[in-house]
């Protein structure tokens, strides 16, 4: 009993601050928009966006389950991309001297100015939204994922390198357990980028997602259904976060990051 | 006699100083009460080109002719369609918008504005197939996919309707904004700016037919100023109007100076595009009912039609009273039969 209570009181420490937090700051804005009669077409009240939110809860469920479809697809294969190319990379000067300034353009490249082509290339389908979402996520897992993989043990690896051990056996043994800390840390940053980079792609074309509920809302300035989609989205970005640092948590007991002070 | 004479020359010459420091005091107040222009805010529902409720402000500034109505004109562009709601917030005071999208923001969420001129007599949307497409007519669609910006425009509904086509046989979908997904045949219809990119996909290489809903007896109208209803009577606006329409009748009479005036406020623009965009529009806003009444006119019963059209085709979410879409009061006090007052 005493195990629950303690549970309970751990779990209420995480939750009841920033419920408290968001609550004020819903709380702020409702009263603001309500004494300064801010029309509902420039800033609609929380009240309003939430009245809309379930009344068409499956309206927002539905285009929000395609836009985490993507999402996660998209974080699959750039995170994918981006550790492949971080384990050649590693084991190699040349091809990451080579290859990183390529990682750095794709990086440094506006999404909104690659996704209209996207759409030429690939058509209207998920597949466009994907590939953004995979291009954003990339260079976090990348250059993280390199610098884990080369900052291992010195000792551990003199260790293994004296039993003969193989390259496959140092990179599963040492090298992919010691990067997991830095992949963490990348995938906590390329989660909610996963989720921006849907949504970016939703944008340009096709009638499904949250991001095309944005933009064809925006266009008809249906601020409440706008403000609706954009607390989905939050919510999403919010959930795959906690997700990634519950994940954390079970993979890295062993790693000092999973000791929360 | 003569001190009386003496008293009453001091008096009159009295009198004439007072008079005439009177009248100067009344001159100087005269002089800095027209020194005193009236500030506007201009937004142009997107960025710099030849759009002609555009250019008629570029030329109208350029030529002087806010100065000669006493305003001083802050032109300003918006890429991000916020030009409505930073007109209500107060942070422009006139802007444009096509008329369905007046109509649209009047009925939800009840946005009130007010168009007091017309520049496109016809809509400015069309739409565009390749010409190697081979389209006869729009029966010829079926079967094949349709492009639209943000939504089925009501438009493409009333020509599959006129013309008995199957919807059902057509594959809809949203492609934004970049026309080469009708070159690169990821559509074979797409909704277009009849002013743009027909010529935009014609410089690509490619031959292409435009269906005009016009052609098939579908109401539209074009572009109008908009400015909040509660300020449609401020001489402000009709001071505006008198300045821009006298610039749009030197803009259809000296059609290069104008681009050259478009290109100051475009200079990354190409110019024959701005040309074609100009002429394109030029060529619409005026009709019969320009001819009676004077550039920028607009009637009743033309709006009645498009919010009919409108309402027909499910594209208005509610009912409302249309009158106060739109006046003609202002372009009355502007024209005296088709001609400036």
């Amino acid at each position: 009993m005493q195990k629950y209570f303690v549970g309970f009181m751990k779990l209420s420490s995480y939750t009841i601050p920033p419920t408290l937090a968001l609550f004020l700051l819903l709380s702020i804005w409702e009263i603001w928009v309500r004494a300064a009669n801010v029309p509902i077409y420039i800033f609609p009240a929380p009240s309003i966006i939430f009245t809309r939110l379930f009344q068409d809860m499956g309206f927002f469920l539905s285009h929000g389950m395609t836009t985490l479809t993507e999402a996660l697809l998209g974080f699959i294969l750039g995170a994918t991309i981006a550790m492949t190319g971080a384990t050649f990379m590693a084991h190699s000067r040349l091809l990451e001297r080579s290859l990183l300034p390529i990682a750095v353009m794709i990086k440094v490249t506006p999404i909104v100015a690659i996704a209209p082509i996207f759409v030429i290339w690939f058509g209207f389908g998920s597949f466009p939204k994907i590939l953004i979402a995979s291009l954003i996520t990339f260079f976090p897992v990348l250059v993280n994922g390199m610098s884990g993989l080369r900052n291992v043990d010195p000792v551990v690896l003199d260790l293994l390198n004296s039993l003969n051990a193989s390259r496959r056996e140092i990179y599963f043994k040492l090298r992919l357990p010691s990067s997991m800390p830095y992949l963490f840390a990348a995938f906590k940053i390329s989660i909610p980028l996963s989720v921006i980079g849907a949504v970016v792609g939703e944008w340009f074309s096709g009638d499904r997602g949250l991001g095309s509920v944005i933009i064809v809302s925006h266009a008809n300035l249906d601020m409440p259904t706008l403000f609706s989609a954009i607390f989905v989205l939050a919510g999403i970005g919010v959930a795959l976060t906690i997700i990634v640092f519950y994940l954390e948590k079970k993979v890295l007991r062993w790693h000092d990051s999973s000791v929360i002070t | 006699m003569n001190a009386f004479r003496a008293v009453g020359n001091c008096n009159k010459a009295k009198l004439v100083i007072i008079t005439f420091f009177s009248l100067i005091a009344l001159l100087a107040c005269g002089v800095m009460e027209t020194s005193e222009p009236n500030n506007v805010t201009f937004m142009a529902g997107y960025k710099p080109q030849a759009n002609l409720p555009f250019v008629a402000t570029y030329v109208a500034q350029e030529k002087g002719y806010f100065k000669e109505h006493n305003l001083e004109v802050e032109i300003l562009h918006t890429t991000s369609g916020d030009n409505i709601q930073l007109l209500m917030s107060g942070d422009v005071d006139i802007t444009t918008s096509d008329a369905t999208s007046v109509l649209k923001r009047r009925s939800d969420p009840g946005i009130p504005i007010t168009a007091f001129a017309l520049f496109g007599q016809k809509g400015q949307q069309g739409f565009l197939s390749l010409k190697s497409s081979d389209f006869n007519s729009p029966k010829d669609w079926e079967g094949k996919t349709f492009g639209y910006k943000f939504s089925q425009p009501p438009e493409y509904l009333a020509i599959l309707e006129n013309e008995k086509v199957d919807r059902t046989k057509i594959q809809e979908v949203r492609v934004g904004f970049d026309p080469r997904v009708l070159t690169e045949g990821q559509v074979d219809i797409l909704a277009i700016f009849k002013s743009n990119e027909p010529d935009t996909v014609r410089n690509l290489g490619f031959e292409v037919d435009l269906w005009d809903p016009a052609d098939f007896d579908v109401p539209t109208l074009g572009l109008t100023y908009v400015t909040r209803e509660t300020d449609i009577e401020s001489e402000v606006v009709e001071q505006f109007l008198k300045a821009t329409m006298k610039a749009l009748e030197f803009t259809i009479e000296n059609r290069d100076e104008a681009i050259d005036i478009v290109m100051k406020y475009a200079p990354e623009e190409d110019r024959d595009h701005q040309k074609f965009m100009l002429n394109t529009e030029i060529d619409d806003a005026q009709s019969a009912i320009t001819d009676m009444n004077g550039l920028g006119s607009m009637t009743s019963n033309q709006w009645e039609s498009l919010y009919g059209h409108l309402i027909r085709y499910g594209a208005l979410p509610k009912e409302f009273d249309i009158k106060s879409a739109f006046t003609i009061d202002v372009l009355d006090q502007v024209y005296k039969g088709n001609k400036l007052r």
